[in-house]
């Protein structure tokens, strides 16, 4: 049993048949190709949220072990509950990083303090996140410097009033941002010295910081000396849950189990990944709503052909069609606007994305 | 015998009742016989000739082609034999308008389910150049005029080699210079190509031209045109 010819003439003849109607064409295929395009371009979405909270998450050092309030992230508890204790739960002292810091085998110790706050420079003013931490931020964050470098340890205790800037502010506030080297910056009309600019992060809460040792926000920046979290970090992999443990013992001392965590980086990430697998599933689920809507419509503009084109049938059956290859030659019209359609949606997607 | 028919009925159900379309037709048509089946509008010669172009089937009756019974085959092998051994001639033509000359010829060897002993294309190049139309073969049917659109109809019935060719009012929509044409055209045809033509029509002039014809009247076969 052949059919008509083959698929090569099938899809001939419906390209002529498209000729000669190509507002209907072009209108039938068009469902399609808005449901072809939201699928993607909603997956694109998905995946891009997806991917840029992991590339956050991959600047970041590695074998990064986070200190936190609540029990946000943590395996056991997790959920929005917890999530919203998080913000409004207890926040860290010196005491605490002076505590861990004892630890032996944590390579990387920091507290993290941070603000939004105006930074005036130059006659600009730009409100950015003032950040205060100590000399391993930069390796804890992986920061690199493009001038000058990062304040050091005597720096810290010396509650010095150097500051690094992120690429952003600097940009913003000098042009470019390498003229930033060296001149001063004013917060709450102190004035700071700039020693150092990081690298573009593409993360707005380094390129718009302005990192400063934790000491010296005692002042009016951070009265009441509090840190909204702990940064370690460990080289060797293999000892990262024994530490990990021994940062749980150390300051269960002072809180109780359910108001602080020590999470890896990655416990987050798997979170994380977990809530985006959901959103993409919905997401593909609301743009496949719209390719079914427009194969729908290939379906009703298909079935109008047919009662439109009884005469042509009625020639083909009288040369010796059978009932299955006038069958083959209308799928083989629905098939191909189908895939014009799919195609030209991809395309506008590749366009957009 | 190249057809024949054995009390041949075709019923339509309109409501409670059934309408006889065709009623007890028996007829035979030898092999190179040039027929005309004569009858007014609504006296059943279409149904008559949709039946002996296996286009429907036989309420009850049976219906035989080269002496083998068609009337209970499948969709399948009846589009075979309208495919190889019938060829149709309308009245409206019947091209298909977004297809060339060439291509509207050429398509019942689409349509064939087996290898042909010749190729379609060169048959259907010398099937134009003998109706003179070779240097139309790229038009579209709607640039060509009515004579012409029938000889490319007549040479798509051809192109096949049927033993058969049913002809529906083929002059119909012909002014009668042009239709004097076709019909010589197909009486050629009859005399060389050696094909049997059946000609329906209501014109009792054209169907003179026949060698016999076929009376039918409210779906029966009578002896005489009223």
């Amino acid at each position: 049993m052949s059919n008509y010819k083959n698929w090569k003439d099938l899809v001939k003849s419906a390209f002529a048949d498209f000729g000669r109607n190509k507002t209907r064409t072009a209108l039938t295929s068009l469902g399609i190709t808005i449901g072809v395009l939201s699928v993607v371009l909603l997956i694109a979405l998905g995946l891009g949220l997806k991917n840029y909270i992991n590339q956050q998450f991959e600047s970041l050092g590695a074998n990064l072990v986070m200190v936190m309030p609540g029990n946000a992230f943590s395996s056991e508890g997790g959920g929005m509950r917890s999530m919203g204790t998080s913000f409004m739960g207890i926040t860290f002292t010196e005491q605490d990083y002076l505590a861990l810091n004892r630890i032996g085998d944590i390579d990387y110790l920091t507290p993290m303090f941070i603000k939004s706050g105006v930074v005036e420079a130059n006659n600009k003013q730009k409100t950015g996140y003032i950040e205060g931490g100590n000399e391993d931020m930069p390796k804890l964050m992986g920061l690199e410097m493009i001038i000058g470098e990062f304040f050091t340890k005597a720096d810290v205790q010396s509650r010095s009033k150097k500051v690094v800037l992120g690429y952003t502010l600097a940009e913003t506030l000098f042009g470019d941002p390498k003229d930033a080297y060296g001149k001063s910056v004013n917060v709450d009309n102190q004035r700071y010295r700039v020693i150092g600019v990081t690298d573009k992060k593409g993360d707005p809460d380094m390129d718009d910081a302005l990192l400063m040792p934790y000491k010296t926000t005692f002042g009016t920046i951070n009265p009441d000396k509090t840190f909204y979290a702990i940064y370690a970090g460990i080289s060797s992999k293999d000892k990262v849950s024994q530490v990990k443990e021994e940062m749980k013992q150390t300051l269960l001392k002072k809180y109780k189990k359910d108001e602080f965590s020590v999470v890896e980086q990655t416990e987050i990430l798997d979170t994380i990944n977990q809530i985006f697998g959901v959103i993409n599933a919905v997401l593909v689920a609301i743009g496949s709503i719209s390719l079914l809507v427009g194969g729908i419509g290939i379906m009703n503009i298909m079935y109008a052909t047919v009662t439109e084109r009884t005469k042509e049938i009625g020639i083909r059956r009288a040369i010796g069609a059978t009932q299955k290859d006038i069958m083959m030659q209308f799928l083989a019209e629905s098939v191909t606007l189908s895939i014009l359609g799919g195609i030209l949606g991809l395309l506008i997607a590749a366009l957009l994305v | 015998m190249l057809l024949k028919l054995q009390n041949v009925y075709k019923t339509y159900n309109l409501g409670e009742e059934g309408v006889h379309a065709v009623e007890d037709v028996s007829l035979d048509i030898k092999e190179k016989e040039f027929v005309s089946i004569l009858g007014t509008s609504g006296s059943g010669k279409s149904t008559l000739m949709y039946l002996i172009g296996l286009l429907e089937q036989p309420t009850s009756g049976k219906i035989f082609l080269e002496g083998k019974d068609v009337s209970k085959l499948s969709d399948n092998q009846l589009s075979l034999i309208r495919n190889n051994t019938v060829g149709f001639i309308f009245q409206q033509f019947n091209l298909i308008s977004k297809f060339t000359v060439l291509e509207n010829i050429m398509m019942p060897a689409g349509y064939s389910k087996g290898k042909l002993d010749f190729d379609p294309k060169i048959r259907a190049l010398e099937l134009l150049k003998r109706f003179k139309m070779l240097e139309r073969k790229d038009f579209f049917p709607n640039k060509i005029s009515g004579g012409q659109q029938q000889r490319v109809a007549i040479a798509r019935a051809l192109l096949m080699k049927p033993k058969l060719i049913l002809a529906d009012e083929p002059t119909g929509n012909l002014d009668s210079k042009t239709g004097e044409e076709i019909l010589k055209l197909l009486e050629e045809l009859n005399k060389e190509e050696k094909v049997t033509i059946i000609l329906v029509t209501h014109d009792r002039e054209i169907a003179k031209r026949t060698k016999r014809q076929i009376y039918i009247k409210d779906g029966l076969i009578v002896d005489k045109y009223i």
